[in-house]
């Protein structure tokens, strides 16, 4: 894919994921500006990245994904131990008023997805991605398997064990340990 | 679409534009040859400058985050890796494995690589190539269906830089051994410039490398292949 070479054709890309990456997002953050920067960090990254994409080889949506879990858990480790470096793509610097209101609407709408997100918190990193790709960003296991780079079987056996270990789970784990993300 | 939208859309593009200038100005991993008698074959790894690198992708550093890694298995059979951190090798290496390639990745400080040769070279050296390119702050390279065959050890040695594990390597190399590999026995690498004739290592036709500065802003270069 020439993403970074090419502005029309990573126009047409953009235009065909923005909503999905905004979705995916708003589901794992709850603050509209924050979400704004994220969306900004993962186009950005998708042009970091754009040679890693074969077209062909996995849906363009499932590497899209692989691309922002890897910023949004990044953001996760990264968000106690620094300010924002200056000088980057600053996605909130680019929102006006109505645009905050609709990343606000966005939030809401998402809120009961992060709550699901929550209760995963305690699963194994690895069971975890899986079952997020596909319960809640409604990948299919093969997508998701291109997304998280791992084999077929091995997404379908995390899955299960994910699905499995949820229903012994009484309550959702109570904190977000910072660094297992 | 809203204004964000469009807004965003605009940077980006803006952005692709400034990279391609900057790429424009740049050619970090080039490999180098030095003399004609010597061919690079199989897997050679280009050792971007980080000198250079640091001064002229100085308003690119800090845009992509990411966890260490990503080991990427397409259909074909091709392996691709992401290294973003230089931390965590073991986790890498069994990652390697999970997508069918056998490894042995040492990470190493600055200056610093494993002694040659870790074993001897591999079958497939002279049909396959991979090269390692810049990805970010880190690297990325692909391994073909059946380039580490069964019995063969991917060899992925870096030299980090002494401005932490998460910044452009200080070198890096990449080489196909066939059956046992020799632990890493950290020794000096050839600084270039060093005697001025700059090192050319030679191991009875085992690995070898390469090295040479170009200009006087541009880091270090340095290519190592399996003859």
């Amino acid at each position: 894919m020439r993403l970074n070479e090419d502005p029309a054709a990573f126009e047409a890309f953009y235009r065909r994921h923005v909503d999905a990456v905004m979705k995916f997002v708003v589901r794992r953050v709850s603050d509209p500006h924050l979400a704004a920067d994220l969306t900004a960090d993962i186009f950005l990254a998708a042009l970091d990245s754009a040679h890693t994409y074969v077209p062909g080889r996995g849906s363009e949506i499932a590497w899209l994904y692989g691309v922002a879990r890897n910023v949004v858990s990044a953001q996760h480790r990264r968000a106690a131990r620094e300010a924002r470096a200056t000088g980057r793509l600053a996605g909130r610097r680019l929102m006006d008023d109505d645009d905050l209101a609709r990343m606000e609407e966005r939030i809401d709408a998402e809120r009961q997805m992060r709550s699901a997100l929550e209760a995963m918190r305690g699963l194994p990193e690895g069971e975890r991605a899986v079952l997020e790709l596909v319960a809640i960003d409604q990948l299919t296991v093969a997508e998701a398997a291109a997304a998280l780079g791992v084999r077929q079987v091995t997404a379908r056996v995390r899955l299960h064990r994910a699905r499995r270990a949820l229903e012994h789970v009484a309550s959702p784990p109570p904190v977000y340990v910072e660094g297992q993300a | 679409m809203s204004n964000f939208e469009e807004r965003l859309l605009s940077a980006l593009t803006e952005e692709i534009a400034t990279r391609k200038a900057e790429n424009g100005m740049t050619t970090t991993t080039t490999p180098v040859r030095r003399g004609s008698r010597r061919r690079l074959v199989g897997l050679s790894a280009a050792l971007a400058g980080v000198a250079a690198a640091a001064t002229a992708v100085v308003t690119l550093t800090g845009l992509t985050s990411s966890p260490a890694y990503a080991v990427t298995k397409a259909s074909d059979g091709a392996v691709s890796v992401q290294i973003h951190e230089f931390s965590d090798p073991e986790g890498l290496e069994a990652e390697l494995a999970q997508a069918g390639v056998k490894a042995v990745v040492d990470y190493l400080p600055q200056g610093q690589t494993c002694k040659d040769p870790r074993g001897s070279a591999g079958t497939a050296s002279g049909r396959f190539g991979a090269s390692i390119r810049r990805s970010g702050d880190g690297i990325a390279f692909t391994i073909e269906e059946g380039q580490v065959p069964a019995g063969e050890t991917l060899v992925l040695t870096v030299s980090k830089s002494e401005d932490g594990a998460d910044r452009p390597p200080f070198a890096t190399s990449l080489q196909v051994v066939k059956g046992a590999v020799a632990a890493c026995v950290p020794t000096s690498m050839p600084v270039p410039g060093d005697g001025g004739a700059g090192a050319n290592f030679e191991d009875d036709g085992g690995a070898g490398f390469h090295t040479k500065t170009e200009g006087k802003d541009q880091g270090p270069s340095l290519s190592t292949g399996t003859e």
